[in-house]
């Protein structure tokens, strides 16, 4: 395999531009100085542009987030050349490409979602139709805002999605840019059913009186989400997300790789991601429960069936950050261990790193960021910086190709073919001591659960993170 | 040498197949159990610590003022200038705080500077002043309420509820009921203040205009410009700042404190719990921010009350109080009736969608006269009273 027959983020090896833990850490320092400065500049409710109504800040997080990973992981970079993407400064090179994302999405929300959608299909894409319809300006833009980011959120979950679990099948032979526009073309069209299964009703039930001839008014979940709010599905969605990263990188798609057969294993992997991350949400709801007590309907805030959904999503994002960062700034470590431990430690470590981020953002973020002090509140959300510093780590480390600490080489062939054989795990087998391991991991794993579940109450009642 | 090997590829694998095991177990645990009846009935059961905070014959209130601004528009138009719900409301320039700079160029030091030799006792011509360096002063208003108590015994006692916005409007909605001469009198016996935004509370030197001795209850979210407006205003007499959630003003009256986050700024809000002799517990809030539900069950957790039944609200419920909507508040018109309350005197930051909801929903709305700039009768506007007992 020729190093132009993989993607660009295959085909280079990030290497280190100095020995120890010092690349490590002057990305941190860059990252956080950039995640700062651009925080004051676009989000910061004290600062300059002041986006963090919060939906139009939202909106654009997420609409970053896609815009990038259509460059790098669906588009693989095109229409930019390989040669291009090679010679050019790190600098040069994530000025360029971010330039073009923010282009690309100002043409999708304010063309497609707003000027056709809100023009010829959706009024509520539009603000001004809205707007003219009577409602108060604010709330019309925040509505489309959330309409539009809504998309966004199900198409970050969905286009990785088809590149990680399903690898780009059945297109993975087709040339750039007919893959990239035909997968695009295919989630943002899955994107499209998903937002009317799931979103379309939450709008709906946004004007009075509900609109039940165009949606499903009462939503078809209020029953077993206790609300009627759309923020139960942004709680598995935003799941959904966070696995499929999670299954990409710190996971090295294992389990499902051990499955030979391509479509059996594109296709476990798909629905498996869903059905993990659908546990994970069930489980965070948990949590809130056992810290908070059991939600209330109808009321406001902490004790909210619809605020514990979205805060689910707004935990399970937590996650991510320190997975990422364990992926591109520690090598994913460990990796001394066999592929199973090597996952269950990262699990483990980012998990416990998550819950110490939680922490540190609630104590610091009403100082630091200008958010609103406390937990809930619609203007508290940490999807939004979380989004924000993760769109820095994947230019940093997709467009950047890791500067200051890291600089790219091509990989050899060799390297290159190891791609190949890496699809398929070869370095774990079935054999009966691996089963007695398993069965005994299982009873191990339910173990590990009731201690958490145990932990959470006891742990709430002695520790406070907000006075 | 080779059962060796053997022995340890046989460890490696299970320590592999237990590795695979453990992860897979817990996430599948957490999808089986975590959101199923039995994950439910390992929830702590409420514990009710039934406080006996005593009982009362009645409660009148009589609204002074729902109105806090006239125009959602112009109210939201400034803050979405600004930069949106988490600006400080002290930043906005909004009176009584204009400094002249525009949108967003506020400050607390820079907007009481050009009025602080003026107030309490000139009140007029410091609304002047700001009329010109403000934003939007003609759209402040403001929440004010009355409440009268009468205790078992036949004492009664009278209490403010907020102290409005705009110090032109305030006046005159003082006025109009009679307040500043039961202020003068000496009559009411404390203010408290729901929580710190620009129209419970910026109205603040209207009342030490005429009663600056009134002692004053708040809560401790209150921020270090809000703490120095108290001080700047004029105020002399005792300032109690509530930090538990529950406290008892006089039998039958408690005063309940939530740590809420709330828009612009502001965090934790008061509200007023009363126990009507055979009727039940009355719930009185400025915004209720912390949610109508939230207060009733902290009521339910916390307090004893006659016949252990919710009987009355009154005040802003904040649901849609700039006519926006959001289907939480669905669950709430959905839920509400569950909680069985009889009487529910909702205005202002309740929002007219929400009450024509709850009427929609045929719950005990009282309605109104729609009288001094209350625009609907669909809730009890401006100068309108409620009684709850007797």
């Amino acid at each position: 395999m020729e190093r132009n027959e993989v993607s660009y983020l295959e085909s280079r090896k990030l290497v280190k531009r100095w020995k120890g833990p010092w690349p490590a850490l002057a990305n941190s320092l860059f990252i956080a100085v950039v995640f700062y400065i651009t925080w004051w500049i676009f989000q910061d409710p004290r600062g300059i542009m002041r986006m963090y109504t919060p939906y139009i800040g939202y909106m654009v997080c997420r609409w970053l987030l896609i815009l990038f990973i259509w460059v790098a992981y669906i588009f693989d970079f095109w229409p930019f050349k390989r040669a291009w993407l090679d010679r050019t400064h790190p600098l040069v090179k994530s000025t360029v490409i971010v330039a073009f994302s923010v282009a690309a999405m100002y043409l999708l929300i304010k063309v497609f979602f707003v000027d056709i959608l809100g023009n010829y299909g959706i009024a509520y894409f539009n603000p001004e139709r809205l707007t003219s319809m009577g409602l108060t300006e604010f709330y019309a833009i925040e509505y489309a805002a959330e309409a539009i980011m809504m998309f966004a959120a199900i198409a970050s979950w969905l286009s990785p999605s088809w590149v990680v679990a399903c690898e780009n099948a059945p297109w993975q032979k087709l040339p750039q840019p007919a893959r990239g526009f035909t997968i695009v073309t295919v989630t943002f069209f899955i994107s499209m059913i998903v937002y009317f299964l799931t979103m379309h009703s939450h709008m709906a039930i946004l004007f009075y009186p509900w609109q039940k001839f165009t949606a499903i008014c009462p939503p078809y979940w209020e029953e077993f989400a206790n609300t009627v709010s759309g923020n139960f599905h942004i709680a598995w969605i935003m799941c959904c997300t966070v696995v499929v990263w999670l299954y990409e990188t710190i996971w090295e798609r294992y389990p499902f790789n051990l499955i030979k057969t391509n479509w059996l294993r594109r296709v476990s992997s798909f629905f498996g991601i869903i059905a993990i991350a659908v546990c994970l949400a069930f489980f965070l709801y948990y949590c809130e429960e056992l810290a908070w007590g059991p939600a209330i309907r109808g009321t406001r805030r902490l004790m909210a069936p619809d605020w514990r959904w979205l805060h689910v999503g707004e935990m399970a994002i937590f996650w991510l950050c320190p997975t990422l960062f364990l992926t591109f700034y520690c090598n994913n470590w460990p990796t001394k261990f066999s592929r199973p431990v090597n996952v269950i430690i990262r699990t483990f470590l980012t998990a416990v790193i998550a819950v110490v981020v939680y922490i540190i953002y609630y104590k610091t973020s009403h100082l630091f960021l200008g958010t609103q002090k406390g937990f809930s509140h619609p203007q508290q959300f940490p999807m939004i910086p979380m989004i924000w510093l993760i769109n820095i780590f994947l230019i940093n480390s997709w467009f950047m190709d890791g500067w200051p600490g890291w600089k790219a080489v091509p990989k050899t062939a060799a390297e290159i073919k190891e791609l190949e054989s890496e699809v398929v795990a070869s370095d774990v087998k079935w054999t009966p001591r691996f089963a007695v391991g398993l069965i005994a991991g299982l009873a191990g794993g339910v173990g590990v659960y009731f201690m958490i579940i145990n932990f959470i109450p006891w742990f709430s009642t002695v520790y406070t993170i907000i006075h | 040498m080779t059962e060796e090997k053997d022995k340890g590829v046989s460890r490696r694998d299970f320590v592999k197949g237990a590795a695979t095991g453990v992860c897979a177990g817990t996430f599948a645990t957490m999808g089986l159990y975590s959101y199923s009846p039995l994950a439910k009935k390992r929830l702590a059961k409420t514990q009710r610590a039934m406080k006996d905070f005593g009982v009362l014959k009645s409660v009148k209130i009589t609204n002074i003022s729902e109105t806090s601004w006239f125009s959602n528009a112009n109210l939201m138009g400034d803050i979405h200038k600004a930069g949106g719900l988490l600006v400080n409301q002290y930043d906005l320039n909004w009176p009584p705080f204009g400094n002249g700079k525009g949108s967003a160029q506020g400050s607390y030091e820079s907007g009481i500077a050009t009025i602080k030799d003026l107030i309490p006792h000139d009140l007029e011509k410091a609304w002047e002043i700001q009329e010109k360096l403000s934003l939007h002063p003609e759209n402040a208003g403001g929440y004010s309420c009355l409440i009268e108590v009468e205790e078992l015994n036949g004492k009664k006692h009278k209490y403010l509820l907020d102290t409005g916005w705009s110090y032109k409007w305030t006046d005159a909605a003082f006025k109009r009921e009679g307040i500043d001469k039961m202020l003068e009198n000496h009559e009411i016996e404390a203010l408290f203040i729901s929580h710190e935004h620009w129209d419970h509370f910026w109205g603040f030197p209207v009342t030490m205009k005429y009663d600056p001795t009134i002692p004053v209850y708040i809560q401790d979210g209150f921020y270090e410009e809000g703490l120095q407006y108290i001080k700047d205003s004029g105020h002399t007499g005792p300032l109690h700042s509530y930090t538990d959630a529950v406290n008892q003003v006089i039998p039958g009256m408690a005063a309940l404190k939530f740590d809420v986050p709330i828009i612009n700024r502001v965090f934790g809000e008061l509200s007023l719990a009363f126990n009507v002799k055979d009727k039940g517990l009355v719930l009185v809030s400025g915004c209720c921010h912390q949610g109508i539900l939230k207060f009733a069950d902290l009521a339910y957790r916390e307090l004893k009350y006659d016949h252990d039944r919710f009987y009355g609200i009154y005040g802003g419920l904040h649901i849609s109080p700039f006519e926006d909507w959001d289907p939480k508040y669905d669950d709430l018109v959905i839920s509400l009736g569950k909680w069985g309350f009889e009487k529910i005197g909702c205005n202002h930051c309740t929002g007219h969608l929400t009450a024509k909801k709850f009427i929609e929903a045929g719950y005990p709305v009282i309605r109104g006269t729609a009288r001094f700039r209350s625009s609907s009768p669909d809730y009890l506007g401006n100068g309108d009273t409620i009684t709850f007992g007797v």
